[in-house]
Protein backbone atom coordinates (compact mmCIF):
# COMPACT_ATOMS: atom_id res chain seq x y z
CA UNK A 1 0.00 0.00 0.00
CA UNK A 2 1.67 3.18 -1.19
CA UNK A 3 0.63 6.83 -0.73
CA UNK A 4 0.36 7.14 -4.51
CA UNK A 5 -2.72 4.91 -4.50
CA UNK A 6 -4.48 7.23 -2.07
CA UNK A 7 -3.40 10.30 -4.01
CA UNK A 8 -4.64 8.78 -7.27
CA UNK A 9 -7.99 7.90 -5.73
CA UNK A 10 -8.38 11.37 -4.22
CA UNK A 11 -7.53 13.02 -7.56
CA UNK A 12 -10.09 10.87 -9.38
CA UNK A 13 -12.79 11.62 -6.80
CA UNK A 14 -12.08 15.35 -6.92
CA UNK A 15 -12.33 15.28 -10.71
CA UNK A 16 -15.58 13.30 -10.65
CA UNK A 17 -16.99 15.99 -8.38
CA UNK A 18 -15.82 18.70 -10.77
CA UNK A 19 -17.40 16.82 -13.71
CA UNK A 20 -20.67 16.62 -11.77
CA UNK A 21 -20.67 20.36 -11.11
CA UNK A 22 -19.95 21.22 -14.73
CA UNK A 23 -22.22 18.77 -16.51
CA UNK A 24 -25.37 18.45 -14.39
CA UNK A 25 -28.16 20.95 -13.81
CA UNK A 26 -29.95 19.25 -10.91
CA UNK A 27 -29.15 21.29 -7.79
CA UNK A 28 -28.99 18.18 -5.60
CA UNK A 29 -26.33 16.61 -7.81
CA UNK A 30 -24.34 19.85 -7.80
CA UNK A 31 -24.54 19.89 -4.01
CA UNK A 32 -23.41 16.27 -3.65
CA UNK A 33 -20.55 16.91 -6.11
CA UNK A 34 -19.29 19.77 -3.94
CA UNK A 35 -19.42 17.48 -0.90
CA UNK A 36 -17.49 14.83 -2.82
CA UNK A 37 -14.74 17.32 -3.72
CA UNK A 38 -14.41 18.41 -0.08
CA UNK A 39 -14.26 14.76 1.01
CA UNK A 40 -11.50 14.04 -1.52
CA UNK A 41 -9.46 16.86 0.04
CA UNK A 42 -9.95 15.44 3.52
CA UNK A 43 -8.71 12.06 2.23
CA UNK A 44 -5.55 13.80 1.00
CA UNK A 45 -5.13 15.46 4.41
CA UNK A 46 -5.50 12.15 6.25
CA UNK A 47 -2.95 10.53 3.92
CA UNK A 48 -0.41 13.27 4.60
CA UNK A 49 -1.13 12.94 8.31
CA UNK A 50 -0.09 9.28 8.19
CA UNK A 51 2.89 10.03 5.94
CA UNK A 52 4.33 12.63 8.29
CA UNK A 53 3.33 10.86 11.50
CA UNK A 54 1.65 14.05 12.64
CA UNK A 55 -1.89 14.19 14.00
CA UNK A 56 -2.34 17.74 12.66
CA UNK A 57 -3.61 16.51 9.31
CA UNK A 58 -6.21 14.35 11.02
CA UNK A 59 -7.38 17.33 13.04
CA UNK A 60 -7.67 19.38 9.87
CA UNK A 61 -9.70 16.61 8.23
CA UNK A 62 -11.91 16.48 11.31
CA UNK A 63 -12.54 20.23 11.17
CA UNK A 64 -13.29 19.81 7.48
CA UNK A 65 -16.05 17.32 8.35
CA UNK A 66 -17.57 20.12 10.45
CA UNK A 67 -17.33 22.51 7.51
CA UNK A 68 -18.99 19.90 5.26
CA UNK A 69 -21.86 19.51 7.74
CA UNK A 70 -22.49 23.25 7.92
CA UNK A 71 -22.27 23.56 4.13
CA UNK A 72 -24.86 20.79 3.80
CA UNK A 73 -27.27 22.60 6.12
CA UNK A 74 -26.95 25.91 4.25
CA UNK A 75 -27.11 24.41 0.76
CA UNK A 76 -30.17 22.28 1.51
CA UNK A 77 -31.92 25.26 3.11
CA UNK A 78 -31.15 27.21 -0.07
CA UNK A 79 -32.58 24.42 -2.24
CA UNK A 80 -35.77 24.33 -0.16
CA UNK A 81 -36.09 28.12 -0.43
CA UNK A 82 -35.55 28.10 -4.21
CA UNK A 83 -37.94 25.18 -4.70
CA UNK A 84 -40.66 26.97 -2.75
CA UNK A 85 -40.41 30.01 -5.05
CA UNK A 86 -39.74 28.38 -8.43
CA UNK A 87 -41.12 24.82 -8.11
CA UNK A 88 -37.99 23.41 -9.79
CA UNK A 89 -34.44 22.37 -8.92
CA UNK A 90 -33.09 23.09 -12.41
CA UNK A 91 -30.17 25.49 -12.06
CA UNK A 92 -30.88 26.94 -15.52
CA UNK A 93 -34.16 28.43 -14.30
CA UNK A 94 -32.63 30.61 -11.62
CA UNK A 95 -31.75 33.63 -13.75
CA UNK A 96 -33.46 36.41 -11.81
CA UNK A 97 -30.20 38.27 -11.20
CA UNK A 98 -29.00 37.81 -14.76
CA UNK A 99 -31.95 39.08 -16.81
CA UNK A 100 -31.47 42.83 -17.07
CA UNK A 101 -34.60 43.53 -19.12
CA UNK A 102 -37.00 41.70 -16.81
CA UNK B 1 -1.97 -16.88 4.64
CA UNK B 2 -1.90 -13.57 2.88
CA UNK B 3 0.72 -11.00 3.62
CA UNK B 4 -0.49 -7.86 5.33
CA UNK B 5 0.47 -5.67 2.41
CA UNK B 6 -1.42 -7.80 -0.11
CA UNK B 7 -4.46 -7.82 2.12
CA UNK B 8 -4.31 -4.03 2.46
CA UNK B 9 -4.12 -3.64 -1.31
CA UNK B 10 -7.11 -5.96 -1.80
CA UNK B 11 -9.18 -4.01 0.76
CA UNK B 12 -8.06 -0.72 -0.81
CA UNK B 13 -9.11 -1.91 -4.27
CA UNK B 14 -12.56 -3.00 -3.11
CA UNK B 15 -13.15 0.27 -1.27
CA UNK B 16 -11.82 2.33 -4.18
CA UNK B 17 -14.11 0.49 -6.61
CA UNK B 18 -17.07 1.18 -4.33
CA UNK B 19 -16.17 4.86 -4.00
CA UNK B 20 -15.59 5.48 -7.70
CA UNK B 21 -18.65 3.45 -8.68
CA UNK B 22 -20.79 5.29 -6.14
CA UNK B 23 -19.65 8.71 -7.28
CA UNK B 24 -20.13 7.83 -10.95
CA UNK B 25 -23.64 6.62 -10.12
CA UNK B 26 -24.13 9.91 -8.30
CA UNK B 27 -23.37 12.08 -11.31
CA UNK B 28 -25.09 9.94 -13.95
CA UNK B 29 -28.44 9.02 -12.38
CA UNK B 30 -31.60 10.84 -13.37
CA UNK B 31 -33.46 10.01 -10.16
CA UNK B 32 -32.12 12.20 -7.35
CA UNK B 33 -32.66 9.55 -4.66
CA UNK B 34 -30.41 7.08 -6.54
CA UNK B 35 -27.77 9.81 -6.74
CA UNK B 36 -28.04 10.17 -2.98
CA UNK B 37 -27.54 6.40 -2.59
CA UNK B 38 -24.40 6.61 -4.72
CA UNK B 39 -23.18 9.44 -2.51
CA UNK B 40 -23.90 7.30 0.56
CA UNK B 41 -21.76 4.46 -0.85
CA UNK B 42 -18.92 6.90 -1.59
CA UNK B 43 -19.03 8.33 1.95
CA UNK B 44 -19.00 4.84 3.51
CA UNK B 45 -16.01 3.97 1.34
CA UNK B 46 -14.25 7.11 2.53
CA UNK B 47 -14.79 6.03 6.14
CA UNK B 48 -13.18 2.69 5.24
CA UNK B 49 -10.25 4.57 3.69
CA UNK B 50 -9.76 6.52 6.92
CA UNK B 51 -9.75 3.23 8.84
CA UNK B 52 -7.21 1.84 6.38
CA UNK B 53 -4.99 4.84 7.15
CA UNK B 54 -4.98 3.80 10.86
CA UNK B 55 -7.15 6.78 11.70
CA UNK B 56 -9.91 5.26 13.81
CA UNK B 57 -11.33 8.46 15.23
CA UNK B 58 -11.69 10.05 11.81
CA UNK B 59 -13.38 6.91 10.44
CA UNK B 60 -15.98 6.94 13.22
CA UNK B 61 -16.49 10.70 12.88
CA UNK B 62 -16.96 10.27 9.12
CA UNK B 63 -19.60 7.58 9.63
CA UNK B 64 -21.42 9.57 12.31
CA UNK B 65 -21.38 12.98 10.64
CA UNK B 66 -21.23 12.41 6.89
CA UNK B 67 -23.24 9.21 6.67
CA UNK B 68 -25.43 9.58 9.73
CA UNK B 69 -26.23 13.25 9.43
CA UNK B 70 -25.39 14.75 6.03
CA UNK B 71 -26.64 11.93 3.77
CA UNK B 72 -29.75 11.29 5.85
CA UNK B 73 -30.48 15.04 5.82
CA UNK B 74 -30.04 15.18 2.03
CA UNK B 75 -32.37 12.21 1.56
CA UNK B 76 -34.96 13.79 3.86
CA UNK B 77 -34.85 16.98 1.80
CA UNK B 78 -35.08 15.05 -1.47
CA UNK B 79 -38.04 13.03 -0.23
CA UNK B 80 -39.72 16.13 1.22
CA UNK B 81 -39.48 17.96 -2.08
CA UNK B 82 -40.84 14.73 -3.63
CA UNK B 83 -40.36 15.41 -7.34
CA UNK B 84 -42.78 13.43 -9.46
CA UNK B 85 -41.51 11.40 -12.39
CA UNK B 86 -42.80 13.90 -14.94
CA UNK B 87 -41.39 16.96 -13.18
CA UNK B 88 -37.86 15.54 -12.99
CA UNK B 89 -35.34 17.48 -15.00
CA UNK B 90 -34.99 16.62 -18.66
CA UNK B 91 -31.30 16.66 -19.52
CA UNK B 92 -31.08 15.13 -22.98
CA UNK B 93 -27.43 16.08 -23.52
CA UNK B 94 -26.33 14.86 -20.11
CA UNK B 95 -23.88 12.18 -21.25
CA UNK B 96 -22.51 14.46 -23.95
CA UNK B 97 -21.77 17.07 -21.30
CA UNK B 98 -20.26 14.47 -18.99
CA UNK B 99 -17.95 13.15 -21.72
CA UNK B 100 -16.96 16.69 -22.69
CA UNK B 101 -16.11 17.71 -19.13
CA UNK B 102 -14.18 14.48 -18.54
CA UNK B 103 -11.99 15.34 -21.53
CA UNK B 104 -11.68 18.86 -20.13
CA UNK B 105 -10.72 17.77 -16.61
CA UNK B 106 -8.51 14.72 -17.35
CA UNK B 107 -5.30 16.82 -17.70
CA UNK B 108 -6.10 18.55 -14.43
CA UNK B 109 -6.52 15.16 -12.73
CA UNK B 110 -3.13 14.08 -14.02
CA UNK B 111 -1.55 17.33 -12.82
CA UNK B 112 -3.10 16.95 -9.37
CA UNK B 113 -1.92 13.35 -9.08
CA UNK B 114 1.59 14.17 -10.25
CA UNK B 115 1.99 17.14 -7.95
CA UNK B 116 0.72 15.15 -4.97
CA UNK B 117 2.85 12.08 -5.62
CA UNK B 118 5.98 14.14 -6.33
CA UNK B 119 6.57 14.23 -2.57
CA UNK B 120 7.85 10.64 -3.02
CA UNK B 121 7.34 9.70 0.60
CA UNK B 122 6.67 6.19 1.86
CA UNK B 123 4.46 5.04 4.68
CA UNK B 124 6.60 4.17 7.67
CA UNK B 125 6.50 0.50 8.55
CA UNK B 126 5.98 1.08 12.25
CA UNK B 127 2.34 1.03 13.22
CA UNK B 128 1.16 4.35 14.56
CA UNK B 129 -2.49 4.87 15.19
CA UNK B 130 -4.13 8.24 15.54
CA UNK B 131 -6.67 7.37 18.19
CA UNK B 132 -9.02 9.69 20.01
CA UNK B 133 -6.35 10.61 22.55
CA UNK B 134 -3.82 11.86 19.99
CA UNK B 135 -6.40 13.74 17.92
CA UNK B 136 -8.05 15.26 21.00
CA UNK B 137 -4.73 16.37 22.47
CA UNK B 138 -3.76 18.04 19.20
CA UNK B 139 -7.22 19.56 18.83
CA UNK B 140 -7.14 21.35 22.19
CA UNK B 141 -3.51 22.48 22.15
CA UNK B 142 -2.25 23.72 18.79
CA UNK B 143 -5.60 23.66 16.94
CA UNK B 144 -7.75 25.37 19.56
CA UNK B 145 -8.44 28.53 17.50
CA UNK B 146 -9.53 26.68 14.30
CA UNK B 147 -11.70 24.45 16.48
CA UNK B 148 -13.48 27.45 17.96
CA UNK B 149 -13.85 28.99 14.52
CA UNK B 150 -15.51 25.82 13.21
CA UNK B 151 -17.87 25.78 16.18
CA UNK B 152 -18.90 29.37 15.42
CA UNK B 153 -19.27 28.40 11.75
CA UNK B 154 -21.60 25.56 12.73
CA UNK B 155 -23.67 27.91 14.90
CA UNK B 156 -23.92 30.47 12.09
CA UNK B 157 -24.78 27.70 9.62
CA UNK B 158 -27.59 26.52 11.89
CA UNK B 159 -29.04 30.01 12.30
CA UNK B 160 -28.56 30.82 8.63
CA UNK B 161 -30.32 27.69 7.43
CA UNK B 162 -33.28 28.47 9.70
CA UNK B 163 -33.46 32.03 8.33
CA UNK B 164 -33.07 30.94 4.69
CA UNK B 165 -35.59 28.11 4.77
CA UNK B 166 -38.20 30.02 6.78
CA UNK B 167 -41.45 30.92 5.10
CA UNK B 168 -41.77 34.56 4.18
CA UNK B 169 -44.47 36.46 6.03
CA UNK B 170 -47.32 37.64 3.87
CA UNK B 171 -47.18 41.37 3.21
CA UNK B 172 -50.37 43.27 3.63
Amino acid sequence: MTPDMFFGLASVLFSIGLVGIISRRNLFVVYMSIELMLSAISLILATFSKLQGDAGGSVMALLMIGVIASEAALFLAMIVHLYRDYRTVDSDDFDILGSADA
Amino acid sequence: MLETNTLEIIIFSILAAFMIGGSLAMITNKQTVFSAFGFLVAMLGLAGMFALLDNRFLAIAQIMVSVGAVVVFSMLTILTINMKEKSLLVEPDKFKWIAFSIVLIAPFTYLLYKSLSSTALKFSTSIQTFDTKAVGHELFTSWALPFEMVSILLLVGMLGSIVIARKKKEKR
